[in-house]
């Protein structure tokens, strides 16, 4: 390189040095919100730039060539303190501190300095940088912005990369019931103990940007824990904030408690609404447009299609095929909202095709999708068949009382009957004996006859009143039921009749009887009619009447009582418990036919029954069996 | 007739009165049988009141329950509360077979309670038994003089 060219480099060199240097000066110079300028070794100012200016009042021109120490309050300057800080440069390279400064026109104001020695490539000391800003500035700004994070809705949290707590404002305090001081420092997880140190702290496959990036801006529901430990649903607001120290995250926290109770409040009313149409005893249908798009269990159960083949399909399906002309769909789209329409009549039609006449209300409401058609459906078929039937209920309850009720009546009326015709009924019969007794061959045979046929008569008219009154107190006289034993009442019975049966000479034998329930004076009744039936009726040489008592399929004692003597025709066999029902002759056998209608009488006072088998020439078994069972 | 059997029938039936004396007559020919038809002329019987201030004093009395005017229960009552009357017998020949009449008769110190058999036969065989029993067999109280 010549020296001509080198000399060429050089100034091309200097210039761009000189360029760049320019470039740096005007930067420098252009910044407004820091005071930057320079100080020569001794403390003289040697440049100034806008900052400077604006900050501290003085213009270049003024200022350059100064001694830094008109920039100190006077009890600063007084003990040195600017050449102090000179010495303090120089001898670390850099010093900082906060201290109060003068501006031109005398008044004072808190700045932030940072100082910095400048020495050339021999480290021989060729001045000073000082930079400062008026910390009154970014204070007043700062006290905004802390003003704004006061007054926003939510709690604010600014949470350090380790999930320290180091910012909050007031509604944080008050979310979560601590103080300021109190949160301070403290780790996030003691106030959001899940979800969210997961999702904005590093793991394994992701750094906490990764992390935090993917959850800006999205709001994440989670739940917060208060100072005394109670919850509270929150939903969050994640952004990052780029500090000195890394990314801080600020959080906004909302708590959305009211909201949640409002949702849940909400989904119950859904909820009870949903069950009020489903548990409605009536069919519910909702439709669009005529398609069926809800209906309830009672939809299912009437109309015998499931849900699923419903929902969806026109409601005309609802009705006949015969039916399908679109009227119904018409008729459907003509409902003006708010406007219900009952009563209508309509005739169903079941999946399995059969036919029903049933009431339709229509309420149409609007809704988002357009105007929704409710429809209720009562099955008239079955309140006109539950009215009948009330109705025949009551008709029968009624027919029951006046029943039971004449019932009532004739049984006293029999009763008092039959015991007031005994008295003037003994006059004819005493005085027809005495007759017959005092006069019988005195006066003519015509006379004799026709006594005869009196007293006969008077005797017979006797013993059918006296049975008659007999079978009326079954009805009228009952004791209270109750557990007795049917061996006592055998016994009685067979101890009344032991006249009888020596004089007929007839075995009676009987097995072991059990408890029953019943009126044990009807009983000892019963056993005395049945075994005299059984000691009257005998052709046989050796006459036998047994009792006897097991146990039916439904678990109730059968009585039978059993003869070897004449029988009886089965066609008579409804009859013989008739009342006055006699199958033979009066001169073969005595009695008015009372006594078998008595123990039918006993027996379904009991609420059992009675019947009898038999065959004419082998005998009768007589078998009853009473309503309760004794223990 | 001052040895007769004196005897007060107390019934209202007549047809039950003439029964009750020919039945009478021939279980014992002794009897002296009065008649009151019903409580009141019973107990006037009893006192020689009216018509009756001759009667006698019945050895027995035979009592029916269903009076009209004062039934047998009260004409029952009004003897045995009457220090004179109480020591004459008093059978009670009733229809009534009811449990409660019966009992009560007895508390008001009946001597006997029968019921009027429906037969004959079996009538005329209460009659003489209670001629036999009352009338010829029991000691009774010696009447005194009127």
């Amino acid at each position: 390189m010549t020296a001509t060219a080198a000399l060429a480099h050089t100034e091309r060199t200097e210039a761009a040095l000189r360029a760049s240097e320019e470039r740096y000066r005007l930067l420098v110079e252009g910044i407004e919100d820091h005071a930057i300028f320079m100080l020569d070794p001794n403390g003289l100012v040697a440049s100034w730039n806008a900052g400077a200016r604006r900050i501290k009042g003085y213009a270049a021109s003024e200022i350059i060539g100064r001694h830094f120490s008109c920039f100190f309050p006077s009890a600063e300057r007084g003990r040195g303190r600017p050449d102090e800080i000179l010495r303090l440069t120089a001898a670390t390279g850099r010093h900082e501190e906060d201290g109060m400064r003068v501006r031109r026109d005398g008044s004072q104001f808190l700045s932030h300095l940072t100082f910095t020695a400048m020495r050339d490539p021999n480290g021989v000391l060729v001045g000073f940088s000082e930079l400062s800003h008026d910390l009154t500035e970014s204070e007043r700004s700062a006290a905004r912005y802390r003003g704004l994070l006061e007054a926003a809705p939510d709690a604010m949290v600014v949470v350090d990369a380790a999930g320290k707590i180091v910012l909050l404002n007031l509604q944080a305090e008050h979310q979560f019931g601590y103080s300021r001081d109190e949160l301070l420092g403290q780790r996030i997880t003691n106030i959001i103990p899940e979800g969210f140190a997961e999702r904005i702290l590093s793991d394994g496959t992701r750094t906490a940007a990764e992390a935090l990036a993917q959850h800006i801006g999205t709001g994440i529901e989670l739940s917060a824990q208060r100072k005394d430990e109670t919850r509270f649903p929150i939903e969050i607001m994640l952004s990052p904030l780029l500090g000195a120290d890394g990314i801080l995250i600020t959080a906004a926290i909302r708590d959305i408690s009211v909201r949640k109770a409002a949702e849940a409040h909400l989904e119950q009313m859904r909820e009870w609404y949903r069950a009020l149409i489903e548990t409605a005893p009536d069919p519910m249908v909702v439709a669009k447009g005529g398609e069926i798009i809800l209906v309830n269990r009672q939809t299912e159960v009437v109309f015998g299609y499931p849900r699923a083949e419903l929902v969806g399909q026109s409601v005309e399906m609802l009705v006949p095929e015969r039916l399908r002309t679109g009227d119904i769909l018409a008729r459907l789209g003509d409902i003006a909202p708010g406007q219900p329409l009952g009563g209508l009549e309509i005739t169903g039609c079941r999946k399995d095709g059969t036919e029903f006449q049933y009431e339709c209300s229509l309420s149409p409401m609007e809704s988002p999708e357009g105007t929704l058609v409710t429809a209720v459906i009562r099955d008239l078929t079955l309140r006109k068949k539950a009215e009948a039937h009330l109705l025949a209920e009551a008709q029968l309850t009624r027919k029951m009382e006046e029943l039971a009720r004449s019932n009532e009546e004739l049984g006293q009326f029999a009763y008092v009957a039959s015991h007031d015709l005994q008295e003037p009924l003994r006059m004819v019969a005493s005085y027809t004996q005495l007759l017959a007794k005092r006069y019988k061959g005195k006066l003519d045979a015509d006379a004799d006859e026709f006594i005869g046929f009196a007293v006969d008569g008077a005797n017979r008219m006797q013993r059918l009143i006296q049975d008659l009154l007999a079978y009326s107190r079954v009805g009228t006289t009952r004791e209270e039921l109750r557990n007795v034993s049917a061996e006592d009442a055998l016994l009685q019975a067979l101890a009344n009749l032991q006249g009888a049966i020596e004089d007929a000479h007839v075995e009676v034998t009987h097995d072991a009887m059990p408890m029953v329930f019943a009126d044990p004076s009807q009983l000892v009744q019963l056993f005395q009619n049945l075994i005299s039936n059984g000691i009257k009726y005998q052709a046989s040489e050796t006459p036998r009447v047994h009792v006897s008592a097991a146990k039916d399929t439904e678990g109730r004692w059968l009585f039978s009582v059993e003869d070897n003597g004449l029988g009886i025709d089965a066609q008579y066999f409804e009859r013989i418990f008739g009342m006055f029902q006699r199958l033979h002759k009066r001169e073969e056998f005595a009695g008015t036919g009372i006594g078998l209608a008595i123990c039918k009488k006993i027996v379904e006072g009991h609420g059992g029954r009675i019947s009898v088998e038999s065959e004419p020439g082998r005998g009768s078994t007589f078998r009853f069996s009473l309503g309760k069972e004794g223990v | 007739m001052s040895d007769a059997l004196q005897v007060l029938l107390v019934e209202d039936s007549p047809g039950d009165v003439r029964l009750t004396r020919e039945a009478f007559r021939e279980a014992n020919d002794r009897i002296a049988l009065h008649v009151a038809c019903d409580g009141i002329e019973a107990m006037a019987f009893l006192r020689r009141q009216g018509r009756h201030e001759h009667a006698p004093r019945p050895d027995l009395i035979l009592l029916d329950l269903n009076l009209p005017k004062m039934d047998g229960r009260e004409v029952l009552a009004n003897i045995k509360a009457d220090d004179d009357l109480r020591l004459i017998p008093v059978v009670i020949l009733t229809t009534s077979e009811s449990e409660a009449d019966i009992v009560h008769s007895y508390q008001l110190q009946a001597n006997c309670y029968l019921t009027k058999p429906v037969q004959l036969d079996a009538f005329e065989n209460l009659v003489k038994s209670i001629n036999d029993f009352w009338l010829t067999k029991a000691k009774l109280p010696v009447r005194r003089s009127s």
